[in-house]
């Protein structure tokens, strides 16, 4: 079997690993790297469920290679909480944005970029920075109030 | 799904790999999914992102390089001017997807439903195919859906479009919804007035014939013409007239005659002529 050697910093901390080159980035983080906040829905880049932080911005882990990884600054969302960025979560959970919760890892990690780029964000920039996920159970009213909220707490706003 | 990888450092070696039989891919967001569909079983895969090129320039004209994405451009500078291209491409798929597709590849896909490439037709674009580095406008590069003008060891370098400065622009995507829509009709115009008299005019769709479509005789008859609404009217019946849509998964042809009409009636209405 053909492997490649990658080198790539997870959540943090520098990786090096070998890699079929077929795999996706998105079987490589649920099944190798054991993170499995990494969901696969829709595996065409519709859903946004597999969505991944590589070099700051939010991609599809469904749509590339493990190998593509090298190299680069990859965060999952159990990274985002382990840093202690908990602000998201705590505001998705205390609001009510989470029913059936399959796509709550990638809308976190959707919200998480929008916020670092855009701190105060209006609903339009909400809805425009979450556009590339779906959540079938919420009807995303919970979700963009989440958001907001999380934008308060990133801000240090009294809530 | 299995296949190999390659990334080569220089345009002789990614030509060299195309020739071979190699799929090309810089964002992936097209091939991966053909690829997962069944639609395509390449044995290879070479991914373009090696190759070393600058991202943007902006003299006289924009040139987009391959693997250049779609938010790369948006958070340009340089193409800051180039207002009609932005509102195009902020409606591009979503953050994921503009972060991973390039224009580029928009263009290598050439779907008549291409949103970008849609941009390069009003801007009157020119494809750069390595590795001859040969120049040829978009309009004569793009055959038919999917089809364009490349031979087994050429790939497309970079895009350059001409300004539309001082230009009256207009864009409109329709879809069953905003993020994620291949769209079932789109059209950009472009006019440029020279006191109350129309001085040059571009009238470009999308999904409405097997590439994008721009008619030069209909433009024409604007040119020198006072922007009155009856004239529009009859223009935009022309251009229903002419357009040979197909009815698909997204709507009817017949659908697409009448949106063809209605969406240069509603461009002319908002661009206060």
């Amino acid at each position: 079997m053909i492997v490649i050697k990658i080198s790539f910093k997870l959540n943090g901390k520098w990786v090096e690993t070998d890699v079929e080159p077929h795999k996706r980035a998105l079987d490589f983080l649920r099944d190798d790297m054991e993170m499995t906040s990494v969901k696969e829905g829709c595996s065409e880049g519709e859903c946004g469920a597999c969505t991944i932080i590589v070099n700051g911005r939010n991609v599809h882990s469904c749509l590339m290679l493990a190998v593509e990884l090298d190299g680069k600054d990859v965060w999952t969302l159990e990274g985002i909480v382990e840093s202690g960025e908990t602000y998201i979560p705590e505001a998705y959970a205390d609001v009510g944005a989470v029913q059936c919760g399959f796509c709550t890892p990638g809308f976190i990690v959707s919200t998480k970029v929008l916020l670092d780029e855009n701190p105060d964000p209006n609903e339009e920039d909400i809805k425009k920075g979450l556009e590339g996920n779906i959540c079938r159970c919420t009807g995303y009213a919970k979700i963009i109030e989440a958001v907001k909220e999380a934008a308060r707490r990133k801000r240090g706003d009294a809530s | 799904m299995r296949f190999d990888y390659v990334a080569p450092a220089t345009v002789e070696e990614l030509s060299k790999y195309k020739k071979d039989g190699g799929r090309l891919f810089s964002g992936g967001t097209d091939l991966f999914v053909k690829i997962k569909a069944g639609a395509l079983k390449p044995s290879l895969v070479v991914d373009t992102k090696k190759i070393e090129t600058p991202k943007i320039e902006c003299e006289e004209e924009l040139k987009i390089y391959m693997n250049t994405t779609y938010t790369d451009v948006l958070k340009s500078e340089c193409a800051r001017k180039f207002d009609l291209l932005l509102k195009i491409l902020i409606e591009v798929g979503s953050p994921q997807i503009r972060n991973r597709g390039t224009p580029v590849g928009n263009i290598g896909n050439a779907s008549p439903a291409g949103d970008f490439l849609l941009s390069t037709y009003i801007h009157d674009g020119t494809v750069v195919v390595a590795p001859s580095m040969r120049e040829i406008p978009i309009s004569e590069f793009v055959k038919g859906p999917g089809k364009i003008d490349l031979s087994d060891e050429e790939f497309i370098y970079a895009v350059s479009l001409k300004s539309l400065d001082g230009y009256r622009t207009y864009y409109e995507k329709v879809g069953r919804r905003n993020a994620m829509v291949i769209s079932i009709a789109s059209i950009a115009v472009a006019i440029k007035m020279q006191g109350n008299v129309i001085e040059d005019a571009r009238i470009a769709y999308g999904s409405v014939g097997p590439t994008i479509v721009r008619f030069k005789d209909l433009e024409e008859k604007l040119i020198g013409e006072r922007p009155k609404r009856e004239l529009f009217e009859s223009i935009a019946k022309e251009y229903s007239d002419r357009v040979k849509p197909i009815s698909d998964v997204r709507a009817s042809a017949e659908y697409r005659k009448k949106l063809v009409e209605n969406l240069l009636m509603k461009a002319y209405l908002n661009m206060n002529l």
